[in-house]
């Protein structure tokens, strides 16, 4: 093991035990415990299997190392989070919307 | 004598409603007025109240398509057999109404879009990069999905109540235009264009604001 992949892990296990701190303390539900929980495992075990997705990258004719492939895997990750975060807000924008003018139109009842 | 609603969005305009809603009710037809306060910080609501109007007030603001929405229903609870989009700004001819709601009452039409773009004795001075630049992707961005219309953007437009639930926009922002005019057209109503002036204090849309609608539609495409 590199120490590059000592030191990520390091980092990882530091946020999986503030995840358990933040659950004790209420601070995040059952649903986001067990969502970050089982995200921080996945970066710990891509980590881990670094070497793995290295070779499993060149046999498939790919010139980049793994490394760089979990960077893409991670933007393109966000990305999708960020298009979830939009449609949630547009969501509650829509349910707004309901309350006001349901409001606007009992006023003039 | 058919009841014919012209529902008027509203935010901060204090300073053009009155002599709107003093247009509206000089013309010949007695319209029932509808104003949709957009939760707007100057005395907007007060000076419609005072003019006599129906004055509907959003608690917070929400948008132009939604305040549309919001005085549309109100005016089909009360019976509206037409009901008339206008804007509170000033750049719409009262007169002119009766032009585009000439389609309806003669049942040609169920729902009418005024055009600054077709051919007749009114002229619109649109600005130049509008006219050259924004108005052209629009129309573009729009035959892209079928539609040929001569101004897919304009806010005049006039519609049979039956055709409201065919037309219902969940678009709360701008692109409630572009959306009104799908759905038109993807329930087969018909429809047609009258020629409008239109008088410009401001610029009005940009590209940026172009650009908003196309992601407002993008993201909605995704809620049901």
């Amino acid at each position: 093991m590199y120490i590059q992949q000592a030191i990520a892990l390091v980092i990882i296990v530091f946020f999986i035990i503030r995840l358990f701190k933040q659950r004790r303390d209420k601070n995040v539900n059952q649903q986001e415990f067990g969502f970050w929980l089982v995200f921080w495992v996945c970066a710990g075990l891509a980590i881990i299997a670094l070497p793995y997705i290295d070779a499993w990258l060149s046999r498939l004719g790919f010139s980049s190392s793994g490394i760089e492939f979990l960077l893409y895997l991670a933007v393109a990750v966000l990305f999708y989070f960020i298009f979830r975060l939009r449609l949630h807000i547009a969501r509650l924008e829509k349910d707004l919307t309901t309350i006001v003018r349901e409001l606007a139109l009992r006023e003039k009842k | 004598m058919q009841s014919i609603f012209v529902v008027i969005p509203a935010y901060n305009e204090e300073e053009s409603i009155v002599s709107v809603l003093r247009d509206i009710q000089a013309a010949d037809y007695d319209y029932h007025i509808v104003v949709v306060d957009d939760c707007s910080i100057d005395e907007t609501a007060t000076r419609a109240e005072q003019a006599g109007v129906i004055v509907l007030r959003h608690v917070v603001n929400r948008g132009q398509g939604a305040a549309l929405k919001t005085g549309t229903e109100y005016a089909i609870r009360q019976g509206a057999d037409v009901v008339v989009h206008f804007d509170a700004d000033g750049q719409f001819v009262a007169n002119e109404i009766t032009d585009v709601i000439a389609p309806l009452m003669s049942g040609e039409a169920d729902i009418v879009f005024g055009s600054r773009f077709l051919a007749g004795k009114k002229q619109s001075d649109v600005p130049f990069v509008k006219r050259a630049i924004i108005l052209p992707l629009a129309r573009l961005f729009h035959r892209f999905f079928g539609v040929r219309l001569s101004d897919p953007q304009s806010g005049f437009r006039a519609f049979r109540a039956d055709a409201f639930p065919k037309i219902a926009w969940q678009q709360d922002r701008m692109a409630h235009c572009s959306e009104i005019i799908f759905n038109a057209l993807q329930n087969k109503l018909c429809v047609r264009e009258v020629p409008i002036t239109v008088i410009y204090r401001e610029f009005g849309q940009r590209f940026s604001g172009g650009l908003k609608i196309i992601k407002d539609i993008f993201f909605h495409s995704f809620i049901k």
